[in-house]
């Protein structure tokens, strides 16, 4: 896996992955920082309405660790377009395509060592975004003496944002194999991207057959049952199929070079 | 070595090698020569494996380029027309990085890198950003990049494009070395580059093969009775001319 090992290299000695790490740093420490706030407003007043037993269903995992989960999905699409753009977009732009298409390299192996490197990225986003719940554990306590946070909740959790991460490398990366301009391919799957994240508000307004469809074709309502501690078949499919077809489409474009 | 067969390269409108038969024998150092846009680029990438030829077929050591890339692609070194460089790598990054990609075992890499860095007079850049390398440089790291792992075939682009003449001299001097050893395919417009470097000269015109012939028989048959040595240059200018100029001819 030359080609993931030398990727992985480029992120790191050029800004992007550190941008990409920063975004993600940054926007997380501020939705915990509000989801933390809330939560303590609630709990406080909660505290003045003594026995109505709101006190009891409140909880640190669903309550702040969850919306965590809910905004930080978002910045993952905004950003691995940007992650994915020039994977291949610039190889066929330089001369560079060539040397890949004339060594002894399946087009399979080109486009996945690719994805795995992009994919490490999303697991090191992931890593930042998993401090938050470690921090609630270390310095909280539950309710019943255990831990602060529910761990299967936040398993699941992230194991959802790493679903919809990695489908998102992949539209990312199929883009890229299709066009010659990184900026292009970075535009491409970030509607593409943002259109299935915002499928869900038709959801509320319309009805019917285009209520079921954009049901299940919103990338958020997907998320919804792993925030919730479920592992659901169909959501789990959901992402892998989204993410199967784009780096099924992106070595069909790698592949096409030779029947051009 | 390499076995073509009434290769045929359409583009959408315009037809860029047609009917183009020709074989190199092992050891065999070939120029490619002709003006610009008579094919040879198109025909070096076929051979590669880059491009789909449109028609005809192409054996490089008994296998199909179409049929069984990996095989052909195993035995081919390729200079492409611009070095196929990654401006953020240094020089050594990037040609463990081609090893890889070649898939050589990962403990004959380091050797490997230090034998070709010698061989092409890039041993003291290694450590610098490719990105930051002169032209010269940058076209003798693509040449090296091509030469890792000791393909059995070299096909060259333009391989002395952008080096001053006294590196054009020292790669003429290895192009010429590989012969008997490496089958060579390298393409040109320079003249006195085919007289000093290649056995035999396949000249090609608007797509077509207008003639093949060791040196000597271009001699003898394009200007009979003529003494010529290898320092006088013109006689190839003569014959090229005549060749280029004339509508193509069915060689041999």
């Amino acid at each position: 896996m030359g080609i993931a090992r030398k990727e992985l290299a480029v992120y790191f000695t050029t800004p992007v992955a550190w941008v990409v790490l920063m975004v993600v740093a940054f926007f997380s420490a501020q939705f915990f920082a509000g989801a933390l706030d809330g939560f303590r407003y609630l709990a406080t007043r909660a505290l003045q309405l003594p026995s109505s037993g709101v006190l009891d269903r409140m909880n640190l995992t669903d309550m702040v660790v969850a919306r965590l989960f809910g905004s930080v999905a978002l910045f993952l699409l905004i950003t691995s377009p940007f992650l994915t753009m020039r994977l291949l977009a610039e190889e066929r732009r330089s001369s560079t395509f060539e040397l890949l298409l004339t060594t002894p390299l399946r087009p399979v192996e080109i486009v996945m060592g690719k994805y795995l490197a992009a994919l490490a990225v999303l697991l090191a986003s992931l890593a930042i975004v998993a401090a938050y719940p470690a921090l609630l554990a270390l310095v909280g306590r539950g309710a019943q003496g255990g831990s602060a946070v529910e761990w299967p909740t936040v398993a699941t959790g992230l194991l959802g944002l790493f679903l919809l991460g990695g489908m998102a490398l992949a539209v990312g990366l199929c883009f890229s194999a299709f066009t010659d301009a990184p900026v292009v391919a970075a535009l491409l799957s970030l509607i593409v991207l943002l259109g299935l994240w915002v499928a869900t508000l038709f959801t509320i307004t319309a009805d019917g057959p285009v209520r079921d469809l954009a049901e299940a074709l919103s990338a958020s309502e997907h998320l919804g049952s792993f925030l919730q501690g479920q592992i659901a078949l169909k959501d789990v499919l959901y992402y892998l199929s989204f993410t199967a077809l784009g780096l099924f489409l992106a070595e069909r474009a790698v592949e096409g070079r030779r029947w051009a | 070595m390499i076995e073509v067969r009434g290769l045929t390269k359409r583009f959408r409108d315009r037809v860029a090698v047609e009917d183009l038969s020709f074989t190199v024998g092992r050891g065999e150092v070939v120029g490619l020569l002709g003006p610009n846009g008579a094919g040879k680029s198109t025909t070096m990438r076929i051979l590669t494996g880059f491009l789909p030829a449109s028609g005809g077929s192409a054996r490089i050591a008994g296998f199909d380029v179409f049929e069984e890339p990996l095989e052909v692609k195993r035995r081919i070194g390729y200079l492409p027309e611009s070095p196929p460089l990654y401006d953020a790598m240094t020089a050594r990054a990037y040609l463990r990085f081609v090893c890889d990609l070649k898939a050589l075992p990962r403990r004959r890499v380091t050797d490997e890198v230090a034998r070709v860095a010698a061989r092409v007079g890039i041993a003291d850049v290694l450590e610098r950003l490719l990105g930051n390398l002169s032209k010269g440089y940058r076209q003798r790291v693509g040449l090296a990049q091509a030469l890792l792992g000791d393909p059995e075939v070299l096909v060259l682009d333009e391989p002395t494009v952008g080096l001053d003449p006294l590196q054009i001299r020292e790669v003429r001097d290895l192009i010429r070395s590989f012969a008997g050893h490496h089958t060579v395919l390298l393409s040109t417009h320079i003249l006195p580059e085919v007289a000093m470097t290649c056995e035999k000269v396949l000249v090609l015109s608007e797509g077509r093969l207008v003639d093949y012939d060791t040196l000597d028989g271009l001699i003898a048959r394009h200007l009979p009775g003529r003494r010529v040595t290898l320092e006088d240059i013109t006689f190839l200018e003569e014959i090229y001319g005549k060749l280029v100029a004339a509508p193509p001819a069915v060689p041999n």
